[in-house]
């Protein structure tokens, strides 16, 4: 049976045999066909190494700000001697008349010795009919003319700034491999097509892999009975730190564990009752004298812990369940295992059935839903929160431990003085670890990345 | 956090009868990370709340209760003596105006000892004693100092040849020339007069907190010890001596009280302290129904002995635990009593109905829209670099946000705008196949009040053919088709687009954003070798407030 070809590969393949080197749009023009359907034939072919491309370039020439307005009116020097044609006119009343262009024009005129100058009058003197430039300017026009069909008249164009514009314009130039050039095209009346011809790659756009997880999770949050809470990402030390009973002399406060913002200090941070109440917790429970203006330094929130914090002590509910969801940030060394800004997630619940068993029991039905069945709870210390507790999930395919999400009861010393006085169960953690197992990453760095070889290949589930 | 290293076999010999599996097994239960394994070494994470965790005495301590092999509070055994007095100098008052101490006698000091000391001393120094500054120790051979000592102050002359040194040097000397002179030597501030602790011979024990003197090394030959813990700050200190006075006992040393006496100094207070808890917050906490007899049994496990009192339990805290605060504290180490792997995950109906913010509704429905007109979604960092920013697209510097000392230099600015960033993300992917099209929303910041921050929204289109009038149409039916929104464009010159080949975005006669063919320029220094167009506009305000 003989090769089989598309329509569109049989007139491409046909107009080659009849000139043998053509440009995508000579194809069109020969085949009849739109440019799409060349491409997509010549690619074909290509791919049957029928045909070979060779790519040229070309430099297209189109007029700039300067050189339309001198295509309009003349170029500045030739507005200049059109003024001084009858009688020579004072260099006031020149530089009056010309505006802004009358420097560029002098200077020309005066360098070519185009004009003379006696006293203050200005008079033309030995000027050619065409100025340099002129020729090409009206060759150029409107259009866009391959710069090689326009002569060296275009040089003192160049030089000139906003006159032209250059456009480096890639073209395709298509011939056809030495077995294609003897190929028989037939009238095939069977209408077959090659089907087993392999197809061009195409890539579904999608959203980013490290999204739909945020995603999935926000949905369970959700599911569970959690209400999105926003909040911002600079936050005052006072909410990311100090509400949380986080001593000002702490390690995690330092610079070099915590992103400040230089020179941005918050004005309003809280209450007087709030501001006072916190005082008075870190001076009774880690016996130094707390400092306002440590507690205004804005930082990029460490945590959501502070958007979660804030919220409760703004409305002070009796039951609730609410979650914040977004970027942090560390002043980390970037490495596989490190970023300087990731996702975080983290709930809270307040109120009835808040107990660190029910805690227990909404992060396993969690991980059950994000297909994390194999759990463990460890004993744990966050500086905010007690009793505390880590979640540890079995990686199959490490063939270990890893830890996930932390958990715990918020100290009476964060609670007490914002004047909430429910227990609050808080649990949350990173979103990229997760991410990480699901899409079987090792260098957390990919994320961020936005490597399309990689979005465009990523397997949706694993 | 801090680790320590620990052999299983040393373990065994200060728990009892255990085998090395119920070893592994406890330390996650007492909230120990084990980090690596090796044959008989183990090495574990321990909390900054819990530094009698640095060395395998207080580890054994620990892991004794949880096995239930011996349970209840360590009560400190410190004899009384008279032989052993500490002055102190009003002079050391405003440099560093507390000290406190104890004798540990009759111990067993080895090679191993020696480590176990100096790796706890680190651990407390950096920890509790936040680098030195807040309380440093010193430990030292008892039997080559004559006491009483004074605690008092030098001039920056005063000599003593300090430890790992052969000759004498001047404070200032060790100050400028040794690794812990030149690391804590900035606690001192400028004072003419530095700390010092001497024995009655003049003889120097101590430069608190940089350094003790040559003298009193501690060897393995050492029998007896000295221990003084100097602070700004009376319990802080007393906090860092509880810890080495539990840890010395526990390794076989007899305790002896220093007496201290002067400028507002006074003894140590050692002594176990009583709280109480009720068994109604303990079972409201953990979810269980326990008996205050079970309750007491399970503190006694986590190493506190308690007796019950009608519904409550009144405990007596050992000095050391002075990460105790109030009875929610007791509340865990109930639940370490009783064993976390024991807690039964329970899962309650949820009393409320769950949902998403509407930010997070609104952007979820845009990125569908982008995915249907075939983008993909980027993600990039809010926190960025100038060169990104504003280099590369010659846009202008305005006002720029940064952090202070970032460890990274791509990391240094808040962006202001998402289009740099999708531009940027091109340039990496220039071998990728074409067309490409990318979008991304997120938060951008600007300087106000104290920041402001809102969403934006950003697209780029990058192949041979990309043209205004595709980016246009794109964003066009974007908007329409999620939010009905129209968009006009107007005539306007920006810097990071071509000129004559941008405009500002407008809806209802207000201006959100900004689109165009990105500038020659832009793409030159990208060296990307094909059109690229793109929009960013701001979305706060429009889709959401």
């Amino acid at each position: 049976m003989p090769q089989v070809f598309h329509e569109i590969e049989k007139k491409i393949i046909l107009s080659l045999q009849d000139n043998q080197k053509q440009s995508v749009e000579s194809l069109e023009k020969s085949t009849g066909l739109s440019s799409d359907q060349v491409r997509r034939g010549i690619e074909w072919l290509r791919l049957k190494n029928l045909a070979t491309i060779d790519e040229s370039h070309t430099t297209l020439i189109s007029l700039g700000k300067n050189g339309l307005e001198s295509f309009e009116k003349g170029l500045p020097e030739r507005r200049l001697l059109d003024l001084l044609k009858k009688d020579p006119k004072k260099i006031q009343d020149l530089q009056k008349e010309l505006g802004p262009v009358f420097g560029p024009a002098m200077g020309l005129a005066r360098k070519n010795n185009w004009i003379e100058t006696n006293n203050d009058m200005i008079s033309v003197g030995n000027c050619p009919a065409n100025l340099p430039g002129e020729n090409a300017l009206q060759k150029i026009g409107n259009g866009k003319i391959p710069k090689n069909e326009i002569g060296e008249d275009l040089n003192p164009l160049l030089k000139r700034p906003e006159f032209v514009v250059e456009d480096v314009i890639k073209s395709k130039e298509v011939s056809l491999s030495e077995e294609a050039k003897s190929i028989k095209i037939t009238d095939d009346s069977s209408g077959a097509i090659d089907v087993e011809a392999s197809t061009p790659q195409i890539f579904v756009a999608r959203t980013h892999p490290l999204k739909d997880t945020i995603d999935e999770i926000r949905e369970i949050f959700v599911a569970l009975g959690f209400s999105e809470i926003v909040g911002n990402m600079a936050q005052s030390s006072f909410w990311n730190f100090d509400a949380l009973f986080t001593p000002q002399d702490h390690p995690a406060r330092e610079l070099q564990d915590t992103f400040y913002l230089d020179n941005v200090n918050a004005k309003n941070i809280a209450t007087a009752e709030q501001i006072r109440n916190v005082s008075k917790s870190h001076k009774k429970g880690w016996r130094y004298l707390w400092d306002i203006n440590e507690a205004r330094k804005m930082v990029l929130r460490t945590h959501t812990t502070c958007v979660t914090i804030r919220h409760l002590a703004e409305h002070k509910p009796d039951e609730a369940r609410v979650f914040s969801l977004g970027r942090v940030f560390r002043n980390e060394k970037v490495s596989y295992k490190h970023l300087v800004e990731f996702n975080q997630v983290e709930g809270v619940v307040v109120g009835k059935n808040t107990t660190l068993r029910d805690l227990m029991g909404i992060q396993r039905e969690f991980y059950k839903r994000i297909g994390i069945t194999k759990i463990k709870f460890w004993p744990t210390f966050f500086p905010y929160t007690e009793p505390s507790l880590q979640t540890m999930v079995y990686n199959d395919r490490l063939e270990k431990w890893v830890e996930l999400f932390g958990m715990g009861i918020f100290r009476p010393e964060v609670t007490k003085p914002l004047g909430i006085d429910k227990p609050v169960l808080a649990w949350g953690g990173g979103i990229e670890r997760i991410a990480m197992l699901k899409f079987g990453l090792d260098d957390v760095r990919e994320f961020y990345n936005n490597d399309l070889n990689w979005l465009r290949s990523v397997t949706n589930c694993q | 956090m801090p680790v320590v290293d620990l052999s299983f076999s040393q373990l065994q010999k200060l728990v009892g009868k255990v085998s090395k599996k119920q070893i592994a097994d406890s330390l996650p239960f007492l909230g120990l990370d084990i980090e690596s394994v090796d044959g008989n070494l183990v090495r574990v994470e321990y909390s900054p709340n819990r530094p009698d965790y640095s060395t395998d005495h207080g580890i054994a301590l620990g892991l004794q209760g949880l096995l239930g092999i011996k349970t209840g509070t360590i009560d400190l055994k410190v004899k009384n003596s008279n032989d052993y007095n500490i002055d102190v100098k009003s002079a050391v008052s405003k440099v560093r105006p507390y000290v406190t101490g104890i004798v540990a006698r009759n111990g067993k000091v080895d090679d191993r000892m020696i480590r176990q000391l100096m790796a706890m001393q680190e651990d407390l120094h950096f920890g509790i004693g936040r680098k030195r500054k807040k309380s440093s120790i010193g430990i030292h051979d008892l039997d080559k100092i004559l006491f009483p000592l004074t605690y008092t102050t030098a001039s920056r002359d005063h000599k003593f040849v300090p430890l790992n040194s052969e000759k004498e040097l001047t404070m200032s000397e060790i100050l400028a020339s040794t690794d812990v002179g030149k690391s804590y030597g900035g606690i001192l501030g400028n004072s003419s007069h530095v700390p010092l602790i001497i024995d009655s011979k003049k003889q120097t024990v101590s430069f608190p907190p940089i350094i003790n003197a040559a003298v009193t090394t501690v060897t393995s030959k050492t029998k007896n010890l000295f221990v003084e813990v100097t602070g700004i700050n009376k319990d802080d200190a007393e906090d860092m001596l509880s810890i080495v006075a539990v840890i010395l006992q526990s390794a076989g040393f007899s305790l002896v009280t220093v007496k201290i006496r002067g400028a507002k100094n006074s003894p140590p207070a050692l002594a176990t302290k009583k709280m109480t808890v009720s068994s109604t917050l303990v079972n409201e906490i953990l979810g269980l129904n326990l008996s205050v007899s079970k309750i007491v049994s399970f503190l006694k496990k986590s190493r506190i002995s308690a007796v019950s009192k009608g519904k409550n339990v009144i405990c007596n805290i050992p000095r050391y635990r002075f990460d105790i605060f109030g009875p929610m504290d007791l509340v865990e180490e109930v639940a370490l009593g009783y064993g976390i792997a024991n807690l039964e995950p329970m899962l309650s109906p949820s009393q409320t109905i769950g949902q998403p913010s509407t930010v997070s509704t609104r952007l979820k429905s845009l990125s569908l829209m982008m995915i249907g007109l075939g983008y993909n979604e980027a993600l990039n960092s809010g926190l960025t670099s100038k060169r990104i920013l504003y280099d590369m697209t010659n846009r202008e510097l305005d006002n720029p946000i940064s952090v202070l000392d970032s460890k990274s230099q791509e990391h240094t600015i808040l962006r202001d705008s998402i289009l740099p960033g999708l531009i940027e993300n091109l340039s990496r992917n220039i071998h990728a196949s074409y067309p490409q099209k990318l979008f991304e929303t997120g938060t951008v910041f600007s300087a106000g009040n104290p920041i402001n921050e809102q969403i934006s929204f950003a697209g780029v289109s990058a192949h041979q053919d990309a043209s205004y009038t595709e980016i246009k149409s794109t964003l066009q039916s974007a908007l329409k088709t999620g939010f009905g929104l129209n968009i006009e464009t107007r005539t306007s010159s920006i810097p990071i687009f071509e000129e004559g080949r941008s405009a500002s975005i407008l809806i209802n006669g207000k201006t959100i954003g900004m689109i165009g063919e990105i500038s020659s320029k832009t793409i030159e220094n990208y060296k990307i070798r094909v059109p690229v167009v793109g929009f960013e506009i701001r979305l706060s305000g429009l889709i959401f407030d």
